[in-house]
Order: structure tokens, then sequence, then C-alpha cells
């Protein structure tokens, strides 16, 4: 980027500040999330608002976790999450291996097929779901929500891994079919671990994709398979306006998925621009 | 026994085309085809053909084009506000070279939070009175009062509004696709049209934007795509309100189908809605995609 990279210092001084000013619009929103779940619960709603906790206290962390039903949905949001990101690694490996080491007719009819899928409204296919699970009798259960939110992760995760298996050289597997592999030695012994970091890259997105779902879950569940979405959802009618606990609730689910982005960074910004860059 | 290369590669497929099969298209065609009839909400009640007539309701409920129009003006401002701000933090990063990084992590935290909770917190940062957002302009003497804008309470101004929490969640996704585009810009090209005098926009709407032409499309298409089917952030920011002024087509076909129990009518409404998608996606992909034509 020799081109764009500008070498006079004014203008690198007001590029720095422009971008210190965009970051500080853009953290703060999170931040103030932050700050608000360390007030009162008063002291969250106070007219006029303050920035700053007048006092330091865990008490909305106490209340919102310890409220009916959150334990269990943060249980299930974890359950349905993990479900959902092995059926998807476990279906798009073998397609998008196929489809990027075979390029058959059938291959690209489903890159097509999947990329339409990302068009269609969830409602569209969630309405109908609900019949199809109560027929298979998995209403209201996290395997019947991690089926529905992996018609969502699917399409992506064959993207990803196609763009990933794209990269591995054919000489690679010639060669240990060579030494006597069969085709599926060869995918397990030989490719897969030279796309180990693309499996990560993808089961990271498959796994944030159900984590953070909401309509499937809404239109799936009730009671006993209720992901966290819903019930940090439901803080304005169920509790009353209770912003304190709603925001505590917000940070406990944020933050995890938070870290382990920053702490993968590298990997997902990969992930994310791939495709797109790629063209 | 060997199996030919052609029948392997199905066999891998499979799984996966059952799955899509079974969990999309499945429901997909019954619900296409629910938009066929005069469907009583209760679970097992009576369905009758009615041919088009779902479809002509839909046209001609003046809510349906209401939503129809929204979601058009939502998509517009979420992608042209997301591509401006995103391309200018994509060329600042570009400018300011490798010691950018730290703040590229910065940037791309808010793709991890969900939805609905931007929404909340959105809303709790625009409320009328105890907001920040007014409480910090009142401050800064550009708001008499925090009254003075109702950012989620007056229909005039609510659709925007409701935009920001979307804007903000995915900007970072422009800028990292335009960004990583950016790098493959060949930077002796640049050099020369410094070099032949060009000024930054020149450099800018000549060279750089014709030559992210791809990367722009796939970004636009990929946020266009998600903007125009928002359903989670808008309905706890608002629910539809005031006045329906944030109803969207996936808040009406939500509400037709489990509200007003007319399932017939929400999938009329749903089919036509997919349709456009999938018209106005072909268009997009080859106006501006143009796939191998630089190939």
């Amino acid at each position: 980027m020799i081109g764009i990279e500008t070498n006079r210092a004014s203008s690198r001084v007001l590029l720095w500040i422009t971008l210190a000013v965009v970051l500080v619009i853009y953290g703060f929103p999170f931040i103030y999330l932050l700050l608000t779940s360390f007030k009162t619960p008063l002291d969250a709603i106070a007219v006029p608002p303050s920035v700053l906790p007048s006092q330091w206290t865990l008490e909305n962390y106490v209340t919102a976790l310890t409220k009916d039903g959150v334990a269990p949905a943060l249980i299930n949001s974890v359950v349905t999450a993990v479900l959902s990101t092995v059926f998807s690694l476990v279906l798009a490996v073998p397609a998008a291996y196929a489809i990027t080491r075979y390029r058959t007719p059938s291959g690209r009819v489903f890159v097509l097929a999947a990329l339409v899928t990302r068009m269609v409204p969830t409602i569209a296919v969630g309405a109908p779901l609900v019949e199809t699970m109560r027929t298979l009798g998995l209403s209201d259960t996290s395997l019947g929500l991690a089926i529905a939110h992996t018609t969502i992760s699917l399409p992506l995760s064959i993207w990803l891994m196609s763009s990933f298996f794209e990269s591995v050289p054919d000489e690679l597997e010639e060669a240990a079919k060579v030494d006597g592999a069969s085709r599926l030695g060869a995918l397990w012994r030989v490719v897969l671990p030279v796309v180990s970091g693309g499996l990560a890259v993808t089961a990271i997105f498959a796994f944030l994709a159900s984590w953070n779902e909401f309509l499937f879950s809404l239109l799936l569940t009730s009671v006993r398979a209720q992901t966290t979405p819903i019930v940090i959802a439901n803080f304005q009618t169920q509790f009353g306006l209770d912003w304190g606990g709603m925001t505590a609730l917000a940070a406990v689910y944020s933050i995890p998925v938070i870290l382990l982005t920053l702490a993968l960074q590298r990997h997902i910004v990969a992930g994310l621009t791939l495709g797109a860059v790629k063209g | 026994m060997r199996i030919t290369d052609r029948r392997f590669a199905l066999l891998l497929m499979a799984p996966a085309a059952a799955f899509l099969a079974a969990f999309v298209l499945w429901p997909l065609i019954r619900f296409v085809s629910n938009g066929f009839f005069e469907i009583s909400p209760i679970a097992g009640g009576p369905r009758e053909f009615v041919g088009f007539d779902n479809f002509v309701a839909a046209f001609q409920s003046a809510a349906f084009q209401g939503a129809s129009v929204r979601t058009v003006v939502y998509t517009l401002v979420v992608v042209v506000l997301e591509f401006t701000i995103g391309l200018g933090v994509a060329l600042i990063f570009a400018s300011l070279g490798a010691r950018s990084a730290v703040f590229r992590t910065v940037f791309m935290y808010p793709l991890m939070i969900a939805p609905v909770v931007a929404g909340l917190l959105w809303r709790f940062l625009l409320i009328d009175n105890f907001g920040i957002v007014n409480e910090l302009l009142r401050q800064a003497g550009i708001l008499r009062s925090t009254s003075q804008i109702g950012w989620l309470s007056d229909p005039n101004i609510a659709l925007f509004s409701v935009a920001l929490p979307d804007i903000w969640l995915t900007t970072s996704f422009i800028t990292l696709v335009l960004f990583a585009g950016l790098q493959n810009v060949p930077g002796d090209v640049i050099e020369a049209a410094k070099l032949d005098g060009a000024r930054f926009p020149t450099l800018l709407f000549r060279i750089i934007i014709p030559l992210l032409r791809p990367v722009i499309a796939v970004a636009l298409i990929v946020r266009g795509i998600d903007a125009a089917r928002a359903f989670d952030i808008i309905l706890i920011q608002t629910n539809g309100g005031p006045q329906e002024s944030t109803t969207t087509l996936s808040l009406l076909i939500y509400r037709t189908m489990t509200r007003y129990g007319d399932p017939g009518l929400a999938s009329a409404m749903g089919t036509i809605y997919l349709v456009a998608m999938l018209l106005v996606a072909s268009v997009a992909i080859f106006a501006i995609w143009r796939p191998g034509s630089d190939r």
C-alpha cells in the first residue's frame, strides 16, 4: 500500500485525529453500556443521565443473573450454538471439498443454491419450520433450534470452506494418493490438517450466527429451550423497564464473544474478507 | 470396487444437499404455496384454495405498499451511510499503513454483538428523557432541551433512527472488506497518477473506486440483502411504530402471520418480497459485479 500511504506529517496528524474521533464515537455505545451496568438500577434511568456511575455496584449483575430463566437461557445458548456449529462443519466440509476439488455441474448448482438461501427472509423458512419441528417432536428443544440455526450457518460455512480449500494445491493430495491413500484418507489426513485455520474461522462464524440469532428462537422455542437474546428482549416487558439488568445481561452475553474475536482477530479478518476480495 | 470421481463428489455433497432440501427448500415451498390459500390461523383449521386472491390483496393493501417503500428507504439509508463511512475509514487505515493495526481490531468489535443487544442499547442511548445522546447534545449546546429531538418517537425521523444501530453494527464489515481490497491496488499505479499531478478526488473516483469495483459490489450486495431483511433490530427498538413509521416488510409479514392471524396473506407478501429480492440482487450482481468480465 505504498501508493495511498501518506508521508506528509501534517496530513498524518489530521488523519490520526479523524481516526481518533471516529473510534471514540464508535466505541462509546458499548462503553456506556458497560458503565450503565455498574450503576444502581435507579441511577441507570436518572434524569438527566450521567456517563459515569455516581456509585459503582454489581447489583445489576446479581439481579440479572439470578432472575428466573436467565441461567438456563445462557446454558441453552451455549448448547444450541455448539450443536449448530458441529452440524454446520460436518455437513459443509465434505460438500465444500467436493465443490472445489471436482468442479462438477452439480457443485456449481450447489454454490448458487447456497447464495440464494442467503436472500430468503427468515420468516419464510421459520414459519413452516414450526410445523416441521412439531412433526419431528422437536418443538421447544435445543436440537430443533440448532437445526434451524444450521440453515443460516451451513450456506455460509460452505462458502467459507470452499475458499479455504481453493488455496490447497492439488499436488498435495496427488502425492498422498500416490503413497496409497484413498480419496477420503487424503481428505482426512492430508487436506484437513492444512486447512485447520480455516476450520477454526468457519466454526467461529457458525457459532456466532447461532449465538446472536433471534427470530428462529422466537418462533421455535417457548420456555425450555429459550436462548438468551429472547430473555434480553423480554427484560422490557416481563420485568418492567429494567434497563440496568438489561445492560448487565447484555454485557455478560457479549463480552465472551468480543474477547474471543479479539484473540483470534487475524483469522476472523481473513474469513470476513476471503470470499469478497477474491470476487 | 472404485467409484468415479463424479459419484464420489455427489456422495460428499449429498448430506448437505439433503439437509438444505429438508429444512430450507421444503419449508420454502410450503410457505410459497400457502400464499394461494385462505388459511385459518388455528392449527389444523380449514384451508381453502383462493388462487391469486392473497397476492392481489397484498398489492392493494396500503400497509404493504407503505412497508415496501420503508424497506427500500431503510436499505438505502443503511447501505449508503455504511459505504460512505466504511470507505472513509478504510482509506484512513490504508493511508496510515501498518501502524493502524490496533485500531482496526478495535473498530471490529461491534460485528460480534447480537442485533437484539445493539437495538436495545441504541434505544437506551436515544430514549427521549433519560437518553445520553440528547443529554450530551444539550450539554454541547446543540439542543436547547433533551426533548427537542424524539429520535424514536417522531414518525418523521424514526425510520432513520432505527437504522443507526444497524450502521454501527456492520460498517466495520465494509471497512474490513474494502481495506483488504485496497491492499491489492497496485501502489505504482497510484504513484504514477500522483506524478501526473492527480489530486485526491481524481485519484479516488478515477482509480481507486474503479479498481475496487468487484469488492465494493460484494460488500454492497451482502449488506443490502441483510439490511432488507432486518427484523430483530427494528422490532426491539420501536416494534414498527410510531404510527407504523418503522414497519418494514419483515415486520409486517411477521405481524400479519402471528398477530393478525392471516398466514395466507403473510405468505403471499413474503413470496412477493422474496421474488423482488432475487430480482434486485441478480440485477445488482450483473450490473456492478460483472463476474468474469475482467478475466
